[in-house]
């Protein structure tokens, strides 16, 4: 066809073709960018900028006892939430509102006239009591709703505190076990995704949409409620009794490592965290606090001593006489005109200090450090309770003469009690030292077990035989030694009691005390460890077997049945037949001052009259023959 | 070649046909959730603009049939007619300001914006009297009917229209036979216009700010871009479905207006999306298609110019909506919802349809 459009506008039509193609397609090419390309980010862009969502409170996680007794569950605790968009006219509801929240109405209004999509009604309107959500509901307020939110719950209190520690505002776990297990108890909440035009109406037709959440997942703690309970009891007890400042336990089944009670007082109630100080719930006594163990420690150079069979506890002799020279140092026994002639058994039920020295000068500074770190002392038990401390040893450098001699019998060093637990269940055990922990399992909120925690084996440290003889020696020293108070009929009890002085600053704190007992039962197969000790006891000023002891021996009494412990027919009689008042002979004490007197182990009572430092007289006389119902006066200046 | 001609113009008006209803479907999808928040009282967009298609394609037809539409001395009455009304809608009182432009003259229920027609009606003022001989093409007088309505605009302001409208213009000026040095000149004095305009007026330096980066200021003047692209990114390949547009909730302002096209990707994704940009490939193709075909100058001007002035308008809003593009309000040829909008684009596929079927010779 002839054409009328010249060529020049023709070929200038087709340019002009071409751009307006090319552009168009650039439009292709773009959308292509757009909705294929960047898609996933931009959408979740745009789903932030959607999204109104009332967030439905997590149901946390329980924390059991080892029998799933409940010891922190949830409650319905309802939050309000209110979207300003849904109902403009909300003034002639707020006094009512704010009747039932308990609130200055003024402070309500200008809460929820905020210009926002949604007012989260805090903290009036946060976890609100069931009863008070039920009355808002009933008010039937356009916008506002009642979500679903939950509290802790406590059925025993402030029963274990210390341990579980509590949870934050948010839910969150803040100290304790409920921080530790944080992402394990925690659970994402259900929500109710609204949908909403951009200014925050709801869209009709639309159902609002449920997303469920997950609930957190259930702790049972190794806890025996029912032990724990007796042990908090007696811990509280002695608090009044001595006015104490603080005081703690651990129970331990040896043979596993499960810690079946781990108590700290003074307590706290988790709900009132706030008020409490924070001394109080940040420090988990029997994980936290380091101290000189005192001669509770002496059980592990014993331990160790036997098991490099350089002593002979029934057939060897050793004198005391009342002090033991190291390295031009004057080392004296708690009793200053010492024990005399006496086998290492006797060396043992005595608590002699130079007796325990040469034990630790026969093992050698090398072999002696060594037992010390395999027992697991000067790191961490790592037992998964927060806020474990490690403890100080000496370093191999500083490890010389004199500090071997001290650590020998508990003096210089600093250890957790857990580490003292740990290291005492393997020396009384067969020798295997097993982490301590305190989480059986986790579970489901369907009770299914997810995962279950099995006893840890760390490493043997000692023979079984060798195991057998410290038994024997600890029994002995509850039946006829220093243990003396925690004697209980046919449960075969044995251990080792503590006085250690109270370090601060690198010094010696005067009149600052630490009185404990490491006990188990029964001693020819423990089932039961038990470590207690009272920080600064006062009133009447006593010593570790007095205080600690016949605690612990009750204890042991109480839960024994619950850990189906039989009472045994064969066991070490005490010195004494049954009923008879233990008799013994007053020691001298005269020229002592107080701090002399309370780094020893007697067994008896004193009472202090007058007001000076020195005992100038004592009653009855030194080398009365007295019971241990008996009291000592001292009279001072 | 009859046929060949033939199916151009049926492909051209058929597609026309169907973008007009794609345009009123998803004007009721896209507006109806903002009709009901902000026109309670008045009818739903989807009757409104049902009304206007009539109207739109009633007009059409006449131009099509009327013999007047041939005669040169129309286009001066249509030029001299909406120019008036571009100097009305500057009188306070008869003009009315929408969205900080001046740009709608308000009679009794109906509001017409005369920036839409004097864009049909300079196009079809230049072309009708464009001389063949090319030596004598170039007129100061074309300047002239350009600049004034042009600056007119600018005075609302209509940036939008206003560079619709010169384009298309251009367009014509170029396939007439204007020298090519002119358009060099022009394009770089356009350069110079540019940055003189964006320092004139503050906010469309924000506006290329915000076009470079919309998150700089995602609640100022990034906030349309943004919104824009929630829309479009989320609907993926396939889209969320037609009426399941999330973003037509008030978060995209308007959505049944300039950004329409945002809401047709969301709702039927890229593909449905592309498909609609392909519609408009095929629109201007075959109107391109026809125009070479012709036998007559005027009339191959015409055509090229009112296609290249839909073209270039789709162009402008899409690539705006999709973020090619600095943000323009322009409306989108067929789709939009707007009575002077859809009535302008039908006056354009009239007129086209009518110098594509009477030929004369010339």
């Amino acid at each position: 066809m002839r054409s009328f459009i010249d060529m020049q506008s023709k070929k200038r039509l087709r340019a002009a073709f071409l751009c307006f193609l090319i552009c168009l397609l650039l439009v292709i090419g773009k959308l292509f960018h757009v909705q294929i390309i960047k898609h996933e980010w931009l959408k979740e862009k745009a789903e932030e900028n959607w999204d109104i969502e009332i967030p439905f409170g997590a149901m946390r996680g329980n924390i059991t006892d080892r029998s799933g007794k409940l010891i922190v569950g949830n409650k319905l605790a309802p939050t309000l939430y209110f979207m300003p968009a849904q109902n403009p006219d909300i003034s002639s509801d707020i006094p009512a509102i704010a009747k039932i929240l308990k609130m200055p109405p003024e402070t309500l209004e200008e809460k929820l006239n905020k210009k926002t999509y949604m007012v989260k009604l805090a903290p009036e309107g946060k976890n609100i009591t069931k009863e008070q959500g039920d009355e808002i509901t009933k008010l039937q307020v356009a916008g506002l709703y009642v979500g679903v939110d939950f509290v802790r719950h406590y059925p025993y209190d402030d029963l274990l505190a210390r341990l579980i520690g509590f949870t934050g505002y948010d839910g969150d776990g803040l100290a304790g076990i409920e921080y530790a297990y944080d992402e394990i108890l925690n659970g994402t909440g259900d929500k109710v995704r609204l949908f909403t035009d951009a200014k925050g109406i709801a869209l009709p037709h639309v159902e609002d949409s449920f997303e469920h959440g997950k609930d957190g997942l259930n702790l049972e703690l190794t806890i025996d409620l029912k032990m724990h309970q007796i042990v908090e009891r007696e811990l509280i007890q002695a608090m009044e009794k001595y006015d104490a400042t603080q005081a703690l336990a651990i129970i331990m089944n040896p043979k596993t490592g499960e810690l079946l009670s781990l108590a700290s007082v003074p307590g706290f109630d988790p709900r009132e965290y706030q008020s409490a100080d924070s001394t109080i719930y940040n420090r988990n006594l029997p994980v936290w606090m380091t101290y000189e163990p005192g001669s509770t420690f002496k059980i592990l150079t014993l331990a160790a001593s036997l098991e490099e069979d350089v002593i002979d506890l029934e057939n060897e002799n050793f004198y005391d006489p009342g002090y033991k020279v190291v390295a031009n140092a004057r080392l004296r026994c708690w009793k200053r005109e010492g024990h005399k002639d006496q086998t290492f058994l006797e060396v043992v039920e005595n608590s002699c200090n130079p007796g325990f020295i040469t034990m630790g000068q026969r093992l050698g500074s090398e072999r002696l450090d060594r037992y010390i770190r395999e027992f697991g002392f000067g790191s961490s038990t790592e037992s998964g309770i927060a806020g474990e401390s490690k403890g100080i040893l000496f370093s191999k450098e500083a490890f010389g003469p004199v500090e071997q001699a001290t650590t020998s019998f508990g003096q210089g060093i600093s250890v957790t009690p857990i580490q003292q637990v740990q290291a005492v269940a393997a020396a009384i055990n067969g020798g295997k030292l097993y982490k301590p922990y305190i989480v059986k399992s986790i579970k489901d909120s369907e009770g299914k077990t997810l995962k279950e925690f099995e006893p840890e084996l760390k490493r043997q440290v000692i023979s079984e035989e060798t195991s057998a003889k410290v038994r024997h020696a600890l029994e002995s020293v509850v039946a006829n030694g220093s243990g003396r108070n925690a004697f209980a009929d046919g449960l075969r009890i044995g251990g080792k009691t503590g006085t250690a002085q109270k370090v601060e600053n690198g010094r010696y704190k005067d009149g600052d005390y630490i009185v404990s007992f490491i006990g188990f039962a029964p001693a020819d197969d423990p089932e039961l460890l038990v470590y207690l000790a009272i920080d600064s006891p006062k009133n009447s000023i006593q010593f570790g077997g007095v205080i600690a002891a016949p605690i612990v021996g009750r204890i042991i009494e109480e839960i024994a049945p619950i850990a189906n412990i039989e009472r045994r027919k064969e066991q070490l009689e005490k010195e004494y037949r049954w009923g008879d008042a233990i008799t013994f002979r007053s020691p001298d004490l005269l020229g002592m001052n107080e701090k002399e007197l309370l780094s020893q182990n007697y067994t008896f009572k004193v009472k202090w009259h007058g007001k000076g430092k020195k005992v100038i007289r004592q009653l009855p006389a030194p080398h009365t023959l007295m019971t241990v119902e008996d009291t000592i006066h001292l009279y001072t200046e | 070649m009859r046929t060949l001609e033939r199916t151009y113009r049926i492909i051209f008006l058929t597609t026309a046909l169907l973008l007009s209803l794609i345009g009123l479907v998803f004007v009721q999808s896209a507006g109806s959730y903002w009709g009901e928040v902000h026109y309670q009282d008045s009818s739903p967009f989807i009757v409104k603009q049902g009304i206007y298609m009539v109207i739109s394609l009633a007009v059409a037809y006449v131009l099509v049939k009327s013999p007047l539409t041939s005669h040169p001395k129309f286009w001066t009455y249509c030029y001299i007619a909406s120019t008036l009304m571009l100097v009305a809608v500057l009188i306070p009182g008869v003009g009315a300001v929408r969205n900080g432009s001046q740009s709608w003259i308000a009679l009794g229920p109906i509001s017409l914006q005369p920036a839409e027609f004097v864009k049909v009606a300079l196009l079809g003022k230049l072309a009708s009297g464009m001389k063949k001989h090319k030596e004598k093409s170039w007129q100061w007088q074309h300047f002239a009917w350009i600049l004034l309505p042009a600056t007119l605009i600018m005075l609302q302001p209509d940036l939008g229209s206003a560079v619709i409208m010169i384009v298309s213009a251009f367009v014509i000026l170029f396939l007439a036979g204007y020298p090519l040095s002119f358009f060099i000149f022009l394009f770089v004095s356009g350069l110079g216009a540019f940055i003189a305009l964006i320092l004139a007026a503050p906010y469309r330096l924000d506006r290329i700010k915000s076009y470079v980066d919309p998150w700089n200021d995602p609640l100022g003047t990034g906030f349309q871009s943004i919104q824009s692209l929630f829309a479009i990114a989320p609907g993926g390949l396939f889209g969320h479905g037609f009426g399941n547009s999330r973003q037509k909730f008030l978060y995209l302002p308007e959505p049944q207006n300039d950004f329409i096209f945002s809401i047709i990707a969301e709702e039927i994704g890229f593909i449905g999306a592309a498909s609609i940009v392909l519609l408009f490939i095929l629109l201007f193709a075959s109107a391109f298609g026809i125009a070479i075909r012709l036998n007559n100058w005027n009339s191959f001007l015409i055509v090229t110019g009112m296609v290249s002035m839909i073209t270039f308008q789709t162009f402008l809003n899409m690539g705006v909506v999709s973020g090619l593009l600095p943000v323009t309000g322009v409306t989108l040829p067929f789709i939009s919802y707007g009575g002077s909008s859809l009535l302008t684009t039908w006056l354009a596929v009239g007129t086209i349809l009518h110098y594509s079927a009477n030929k004369r010779a010339g």
